[in-house]
């Protein structure tokens, strides 16, 4: 075990100011409250989830709603919610400080924590998509064909489906909740939109990697990704709309982090690399069934999944700087 | 600022404190910025050195509180104000130069508390916030969860940290150290509900002796705002909180929690008919 500390205060003076300068405003520009520590692991955990919960939402509503023409959405959007929430857990308890003692969040069920409820609802998902992805593998042929392989394939699919839609969805939104039950200023301001922002972002990430995994392996009909193309663009619209509106939201103070440095770079990359561009790109795609189009449909896909990890990069490092940033505290609390 | 906290809307001067807590009152009138209670504390509870090192804001090289630091003397000196000019006269108690001994809030609805998934962070016979070192994994949402910037995680050992208000001494019916170790009595420990009144006698005194800014910070008016409903350990304060880093009018984070939840949930209905309807088979 090393001994080390840490210094969060010794770099953080702005070029050109003064101590003298810095302890007119606010206690030496010194953060008001600790931001947290969460890394990388925590940013491809959000990615993942996301997806995990969105593709097994897509797969249901494929299977339930979409005739024969969608089974292989169905297939593929099982076998990828299976496939992206199997490195959660491990994420999660790699980023804690004392990963050997991950099991101590079973002690308790916390209504009030949002972490608390994720535990407990990413338990809950996992195993209904590790349920569907069985039934799925049972259907396919990949567990043989006798013995308990026939008993799997007759457990009601589209049931199973429909009950874990609503852990589906509570991965992939909840994640919007822990960032804003917080006293971090840029989350807890845009309380209400985060969760629905990480949800529209879950949704076309989702649906783009379906899209990609089903054009390289020339499994659906063109139909079927239509359908999906659609989906796509309504869930980009809605991203770009609480995109903008989390941006006017956090006001000039609080959402500085959005504009100014790499930080700003890389919001204004996910608002036009990551949902402006693919938008534009399907859209030239539309109708078209040529070779060039269908590089642009999948450079659009290519595109949502890049912007849906950068999105949630932004989200949580910004935060960290607006914790950073005691003006951004105090706008928020501040006397009214 | 001034007397604000003497008439204000019927919330000052009042905290949520259930009968018998106990708790800190720091009255930074008194502070003399000797840092006896960061040593004591660091003394009786064990904790390693910080950095070593000059920070250059003014006597403070602490910076904050930390995992090994639960006890943190605030330095302000005010040599000019806002438009650059110089005092010419002082006035009573700290005058120009502002001390003040933070340390863990030990609020009566605790963020931290309600973040911590494990169970870990509970509050005490005594009313207190403690962390239980034996069930904390580190998972550091207690980190951000906190209004204050009071809990942090340990490099050393991967665990959250704060002031226990030295709950192994209470136990065997003694002060905590930092309180025992004030040679000013600027940190008194003793039942909230008496701590507040003696609080609010010496901010009326403070106020007829000329020192019109002093104000309680801690009480539902001031610092115990949002959900939060007073700290058990709380202030005497002579400038606005900002001042000395603390937030006026902070929030309980978990108030967020059931809106947050049901404008996701309204956004799961909408994103769910919208994949319905682009799914389905026409």
């Amino acid at each position: 075990m090393s001994i080390g500390y840490e210094r969060r205060w010794e770099t953080r003076r702005q070029a050109g100011r003064s101590a003298a300068d810095e302890a007119r405003d606010s206690y030496y520009g010194l953060p008001a409250i600790h931001k947290p520590h969460w890394k990388w692991s925590i940013v491809l955990y959000f990615f993942l989830g996301g997806i995990s919960g969105a593709s097994y939402v897509v797969a249901t509503l494929a299977r339930l709603f979409g005739g024969p023409e969608m089974r292989p959405v169905a297939r593929a959007g099982r076998y990828l919610s299976l496939l992206t929430v199997l490195p959660g857990p491990l994420l999660l308890i790699y980023d804690l400080g004392r990963p050997e003692r991950f099991h101590h969040m079973l002690r308790v069920l916390k209504l009030r924590s949002p972490m608390s409820l994720g535990v407990w609802g990413l338990i809950a998902f996992s195993l209904f998509s590790g349920l569907s992805a069985l039934i799925q593998a049972a259907q396919d042929g990949l567990l043989g064909r006798r013995g308990p392989a026939r008993l799997i394939r007759a457990m009601p699919d589209r049931l199973v489906g429909l009950l874990g839609s609503g852990p589906a969805f509570f991965l992939s939104g909840y994640t919007g909740v822990l960032l804003a039950a917080t006293a971090v200023p840029l989350w807890t301001k845009n309380f209400l939109l985060l969760g629905p922002l990480f949800l529209s972002s879950a949704l076309s990430n989702a649906v783009a990697a379906l899209f990609l995994l089903l054009s390289a392996t020339r499994q659906a009909s063109s139909q079927a990704l239509e359908r999906l193309e659609r989906l796509d663009r309504l869930a980009l619209l809605a991203e770009l709309a609480l995109l903008l509106g989390l941006r006017a939201n956090s006001g000039p103070v609080i959402g500085r982090p959005l504009d100014e440095g790499r930080l700003g770079q890389a919001f204004r990359s996910v608002l036009g690399a990551g949902v402006v561009a693919p938008l534009l790109l399907q859209a030239l795609a539309r109708g078209r069934h040529s070779g060039m189009a269908q590089a642009l449909r999948l450079l659009a896909g290519l595109l949502v999944l890049a912007g849906g990890f950068l999105l949630r990069f932004v989200l949580v490092f910004a935060g960290h700087r607006s914790a950073d940033d005691p003006q951004a505290t105090f706008e928020l609390t501040r006397k009214r | 600022m001034s007397a604000r906290t003497l008439q204000g809307n019927g919330r000052a001067g009042t905290t949520g404190a259930r009968p018998g807590a106990l708790g800190f009152l720091t009255d930074t009138t008194l502070c003399i910025g000797c840092k006896a209670c960061e040593v004591a504390c660091k003394q009786w509870n064990q904790l390693p050195m910080d950095d070593f090192g000059f920070t250059g804001y003014s006597y403070d090289n602490t910076g904050d509180l930390g995992a090994t630091t639960w006890r943190h003397v605030a330095f302000i000196e005010r040599v000019s104000d806002r438009e650059g000019r110089r005092p010419t006269r002082l006035k009573a108690f700290q005058s120009n130069w502002l001390m003040m001994s933070d340390v863990c809030k030990h609020c009566v609805y605790a963020g931290c508390l309600e973040a911590c998934p494990t169970g870990a962070i509970i509050r005490t016979e005594f009313d207190t916030v403690v962390i239980q070192q034996d069930i904390c994994n580190g998972c550091g949402y207690c980190v951000p969860a906190c209004p204050f910037g009071v809990p942090a995680l340990s490099l050393t050992d991967g665990k959250a940290h704060k002031c226990t208000l030295c709950y192994d001494r209470l136990k065997d019916g003694l002060e905590p150290a930092c309180a025992k170790a004030c040679p000013t009595d600027s940190i008194q420990f003793g039942p909230v509900e008496q701590l507040m009144e003696r609080a609010k006698r010496r901010v009326a005194d403070l106020h007829a002796q000329g020192v019109t800014e002093a104000y309680i910070y801690g009480d539902r008016e001031v610092g115990g705002t949002g959900g939060i409903e007073g700290l058990n350990a709380f202030f005497i304060l002579t400038a606005p909180p900002e001042v000395y880093n603390l937030p006026a009018q902070p929030e309980l984070p978990q108030r967020k929690v059931l809106p947050a939840f049901l404008s996701t949930a309204a956004a799961a209905l909408g994103l769910g008919l919208a994949a319905l309807l682009s799914l389905r088979r026409r």
